[in-house]
């Protein structure tokens, strides 16, 4: 079950989408996030699919490996779409009945919309290796520098978060089945059963952390770390030809949503 | 050159001294081993190599320079390289050669420079091939050895590796003891290993034994695993073939102690 999960996976590569600038593709996702909420009508929605359709073959990305990551999400998108369905006023499929048919339009649509959404930003941390991501982001975010925002602390952790995430579910499975060993049931009970049962898996979980957050400050520090002053990289990201025709695209494609939204589609 | 001059050592919530009065002077380009039990204080001796701890008395020069001179302490860490326990708490990007670079990135080394330090690194530890690979798929050994390249990228005079082997299997021991024995001999690096497997030792040039925060015996592997009851004393084990002679010794026999190997020990009993 830990091992579905795919959240800041990065599956190496060398298509088009492994190659543009970071920067670029945080832009991207931005564009498209902002032009999936802006999306009202079916023409609008295919648009954005077929955006990330083409986004998804430029990458070499399998749909298997996006609906993977989707499956520790279903249960919240299930439930937007149940909640959908039934309080949305309009006509009833059946008369007398609770639903209806823009309640069943809009529970469609925001499935669509969640899983869209996800599958976008999963995208980018497929084809982006955290260093590079959060390498971006502090270049992103450098201006506000200027404003006391600790910029490079921020994606520091951030990218050593990402680092620990494998190391972190490996030690999960191992406490588990550690505690399996000893007669703990994780399969069984009502919902609260089995979230008491996780307890015995936390608390070894966090200490360990906390270990490890404590070697790993000295193993840093041991390499002469002492912030991102005087900071150098060995890969320094440039803007190429192809960033500036990605971001002109994705720009069309925002206006072309906005232009569809005003018509009504 | 690292030099400790009386160093004495408490840790904050620490009843007794750890390091109570270690005075010790490592060369240039030695293969230095340090073995003690838990507890003996070969770790914490360690940390004081590159400033992680400062004495509370006394005090540890590195190529002269004071480990507690704040303003200086990025120089002393450039110096001595540390490379610890855990493999996996010690690589901080999800790549390969991301890792090696860090050290050079944050002496601000320039892009190109890093580019080709941190090639040289991953060749001479024999990672090369898998630079490009995440760490957590890589074996304890491989881990280590990528640790390894990590601190040679920072170019360091001396590399200290503390129970470098503790968490790995015998294969592993194996790839991360040849990689360190070969730093130094063929890079001319010091070499500073702490360890409690006795094997990793026989290859050293210098044995230091740790024994509650003291040395207890300094020299030759040779000069000291022949003091066998001191060894017994300390709860360490000797090499077989040192064994065997102690024991032909008890005998009767008058063999040298000094037989690492069973090349030795075989001439030492028949001729």
């Amino acid at each position: 079950m830990l091992k579905d999960i795919t959240l800041g996976q990065f599956f190496p590569g060398d298509t088009i989408a492994h190659r543009l600038d970071p920067r670029t593709k945080l832009i991207l996702v931005l564009l498209y996030i902002v032009a999936l909420f802006q999306a009202t009508g079916w023409v609008g929605y295919g648009l954005v699919l077929l955006a990330t359709a083409v986004c998804m073959a430029a990458s070499h990305i399998s749909p298997k490996n996006i609906f993977k990551g989707l499956k520790p999400m279903l249960f919240i998108i299930a439930l937007t779409a149940l909640l959908n369905i039934f309080y949305t006023t309009g006509t009833p499929i059946v008369p007398g009945w609770i639903i209806t048919w823009e309640g069943l339009e809009r529970a469609v649509k925001m499935m669509l919309r969640i899983t869209l959404l996800i599958a976008g930003t999963f995208l980018l941390t497929y084809t982006t290796s955290p260093m590079a991501l959060t390498d971006g982001l502090e270049l992103l975010m450098n201006p506000l520098k200027k404003l006391h925002v600790p910029v490079h602390e921020m994606t520091i952790m951030m990218s050593m978060a990402l680092r620990f995430i494998p190391t972190l579910i490996e030690e999960t499975d191992k406490i588990m089945s550690a505690q399996k060993a000893r007669g703990a049931d994780f399969e069984n009970g009502n919902l609260i059963q089995r979230a008491q049962a996780l307890l015995p898996i936390l608390v070894p979980l966090f200490v360990s952390a906390f270990r490890r957050a404590d070697e790993l400050a000295v193993a840093m520090e041991s390499r002469c770390y002492h912030g991102g002053e005087g900071r150098t990289r060995m890969k320094q990201l440039h803007m190429a030809q192809r960033d500036w025709v990605a971001l002109v695209c994705g720009v069309l494609f925002l206006a072309a949503v906005i232009v569809l939204k005003r018509f009504g589609l | 050159m690292i030099e400790f001059q009386n160093v004495h050592f408490t840790y904050p919530d620490g009843k007794h001294e750890t390091l109570c009065g270690v005075d010790l002077k490592i060369e240039e380009g030695s293969f230095v081993a340090v073995l003690g039990h838990n507890g003996s204080g070969k770790s914490t001796l360690a940390k004081h190599m590159n400033a992680i701890l400062l004495p509370t008395e006394g005090r540890v020069l590195v190529d002269g320079i004071d480990t507690s001179d704040e303003s200086r302490i990025l120089e002393v860490r450039r110096r001595v390289g540390m490379v610890f326990q855990n493999p996996d708490n010690q690589i901080v990007a999800n790549v390969v050669e991301e890792d090696v670079a860090f050290a050079p990135e944050n002496l601000g080394v320039p892009s190109d420079e890093i580019r080709a330090r941190v090639d040289a690194a991953l060749k001479t530890v024999g990672m090369y091939e898998h630079r490009q690979h995440a760490p957590h798929l890589l074996s304890g050994g491989q881990k280590q050895r990528v640790a390894i390249a990590g601190v040679i990228a920072m170019q360091p005079e001396i590399i200290v590796l503390d129970e470098p082997t503790a968490m790995l299997d015998p294969q592993g021991r194996r790839e991360v003891i040849s990689t360190v024995t070969r730093l130094c001999r063929e890079k001319g690096m010091t070499v500073v290993l702490i360890t409690h497997h006795m094997e990793e030792c026989v290859g050293a040039d210098r044995l230091i034994i740790m024994s509650h925060g003291k040395i207890a015996a300094d020299g030759t592997p040779g000069e000291v695993f022949s003091q066998v009851e001191l060894m017994q004393r300390e709860g360490l084990d000797v090499p077989e073939t040192v064994r065997l002679c102690w024991d032909l010794n008890k005998e009767g026999f008058s063999l040298p102690l000094d037989t690492l190997d069973t090349q030795r020990c075989a001439e030492a009993i028949i001729g």
